[in-house]
């Protein structure tokens, strides 16, 4: 079973080829931008130094997001067009899936941070489940505050991963109960492990349902200035 | 059929634009139009334009190969809009095009948008040849560009703010018309008498160049002006003269650039190029003056995947292949 991961749904971007969950190859840059101009060289070199070409391909995975929009667009209409070309199937994992899957080693409950911008932050609780993760509440957006509140709230020793680093100072003080652990970024190599647990069951997402996980509506501004809406001739619309 | 078969994708604004093309051949071209989707904003929302585009693209991009009746591994290249426009919307069709071309193993060609308008001519008009004077305007772009030659482009005039789209846009959202703009105040204005009301012809000293934002002004302080005195002109006279001020202005500049530079050739492209009294204006124009005229129909003025084949197949042609470590471009400047 041979899978292509793609993540670049934070600032971290990956690459990964693995025969099942046994990496093959891998290719890794951290920066917030240039999404776009990593992509195709990285999936260039992962192919060639595995040896592999792309219609050996079986299933493509990709990161969905929550987390930077422009990366997660990258990301997915990659992926569908290398999943159209080659007709393989797709497996979609959230960001905050890749996160907790990856830390999951002890007891604490888990709870990964997306930084998606604006002051916003994504998290999920997850627990530990024999063999991974599963889901043990809902996906929310929260400010720096928000998420102090909600960890605070959570009675059980927890763990938090993602982007701690980047939190405002304030937002795990006196939260004695949080421990912080690894991975900082959601990568393409625990897509990997996710996607050949899926794809072992037979459970691919249609490429026409391989959307964005943005959790956050659009920002409609427009860049010029409002007039008034009355408009002169009313209905003159339509 | 002649000349390479190229797949060109255009997502640098508001419009998920796919087409196959062979030599001058449209195979076929779909277009996915946002145009619902940002009318309750009154213009494009960058981000609600990203949006769509990922939504669209892949099945865009699956129907202009089965409307061609065209397999993905029969292309010679893929073609997609690098810039200039909208960076989360051109990332879309941009990374979509170069990873479809690096599976298949065919070359990918970035092409600047305002290159693609030039191209559209020539899908209908085979003989359209430079030298001329292309008029490109659009909502997102107003410039007059003398064409010496394939490849060679210089830059005449340009808006010093408001794009002539954007100018119509603007204009229709103040009289109530709704977005886009062109098109609203074409219709409103039929059968409409646009001798009411002179609007000013802005940056009459500059012989290219346009400026569109005293007219709105203008138009706003004439109607609050007509409005206090209980005396608003019927709405198709008022569309008629802003329309008629706002296409006086981009048939002279481009007229001027035809005297200057001496060619025989005028052609246009934009989506306000699909505007019928500005199309009307520019054949009596071209006739007076003995030029000829290859304004594309109204479905290839407007943003869409053909001419970015069109132009692709050019840049194949001179070898232009685009590295796979590009990225999108917002400022792409012809001619630079
Ligand atoms: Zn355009």
């Amino acid at each position: 079973m041979k899978i292509l991961a793609i993540d670049t749904a934070t600032s971290a971007s990956s690459v990964a080829l693995g025969d099942g969950d046994q990496l093959a190859a891998m290719s890794v840059r951290v920066d917030r931008r240039g999404h776009g101009s990593f992509l195709v060289p990285a999936v260039d070199f992962c192919f060639q130094s595995a040896g592999w070409r792309p219609p050996d391909i079986d299933v493509i995975a990709v990161d969905i997001g929550p987390g930077l929009f422009t990366g997660i667009r990258a990301g997915i209409s990659t992926a569908q067009a290398i999943a159209a070309a080659v007709g393989a199937p797709m497996v979609a994992v959230s960001s905050l899936t890749a996160l907790a899957v990856r830390a999951a080693t002890g007891r604490r409950r888990i709870w990964p941070v997306v930084d998606i911008r604006r002051g916003q932050y994504a998290t999920r609780p997850f627990r530990p489940v024999p063999g991974g993760v599963a889901p043990d509440g809902a996906a929310e957006i929260v400010s720096a505050e928000g998420l102090h509140n909600l960890l605070d709230s959570d009675a059980e020793d927890t763990l938090m991963v993602g982007d701690v680093e980047g939190l405002p100072a304030k937002t795990l003080r006196g939260l004695h109960q949080v421990k912080r652990g690894r991975p900082r970024y959601p990568s393409a190599d625990v897509l990997l492990e996710i996607a050949s647990f899926h794809a072992a069951r037979g459970q691919y997402v249609r490429p026409e349902d391989v959307r964005p996980l943005y959790m956050r509506e659009p920002d409609a501004r427009i860049n010029w200035t409002d007039f008034r809406e009355e408009g002169m001739w009313p209905g003159a619309a339509e | 059929m002649t000349g390479p078969l190229i797949l060109g994708i255009e997502t640098s604004c508001d419009e998920t634009g796919v087409a196959v093309v062979a030599g001058n051949e449209i195979l076929s071209t779909v277009l996915a139009s946002q145009i619902d989707a940002h009318a309750r904003f009154g213009g494009v929302v960058p981000e609600v334009a990203a949006r769509a585009h990922v939504e669209a693209i892949r099945p865009m991009v699956h129907l202009a190969l089965r409307q061609a009746g065209v397999h993905s591994d029969q292309l010679d290249a893929v073609a997609a809009t690098q810039g200039p426009g909208l960076v989360g919307a051109l990332m879309v069709g941009y990374s979509f095009g170069k990873a479809l071309a690096w599976t298949l193993g065919a070359p990918f060609i970035g092409v600047d948008h305002m290159e693609g308008h030039l191209f559209a001519p020539r899908l209908e008009h085979g003989d359209f040849e430079p030298p001329a004077v292309v008029l490109l305007a659009s909502g997102g772009h107003s410039q007059i560009v003398h064409v010496r030659g394939w490849g060679e482009y210089e830059i005449l005039g340009a808006t010093i703010d408001d794009a002539a789209g954007e100018a119509f846009d603007k204009i229709a959202r103040f009289m109530g018309l709704g977005f886009p703009g062109g098109p609203a105040i074409d219709k409103a204005a039929e059968g409409g008498d646009a001798s009411i009301v002179r609007f000013p012809r802005a940056l009459r000293d500059r012989p290219y160049d346009f400026s569109f934002s005293g007219l709105k002004t203008s138009v706003v302080t004439y109607l609050e002006k007509a409005k206090a005195s209980q005396s608003v002109p019927p709405l198709p006279d008022v569309a008629a003269a802003v329309q008629e001020a706002i296409v006086d202005v981009l048939v002279d500049k481009t007229f001027n650039a035809v005297a200057q530079t001496g060619v025989e050739s005028v052609a246009g492209g934009g989506g306000v190029l699909a505007n019928r009294r500005l199309r009307e204006r520019m054949a009596e124009e071209a006739n007076r003056r003995g030029v000829s005229l290859h304004l594309p129909s109204p479905a290839l003025c407007t943003d869409n995947g053909a001419m970015i084949a069109a132009a692709g197949e050019f840049r194949l042609e001179r070898g232009d292949v685009t590295p796979w470590v590009t990225d999108v471009s917002s400022s792409l400047r012809l001619g630079s």
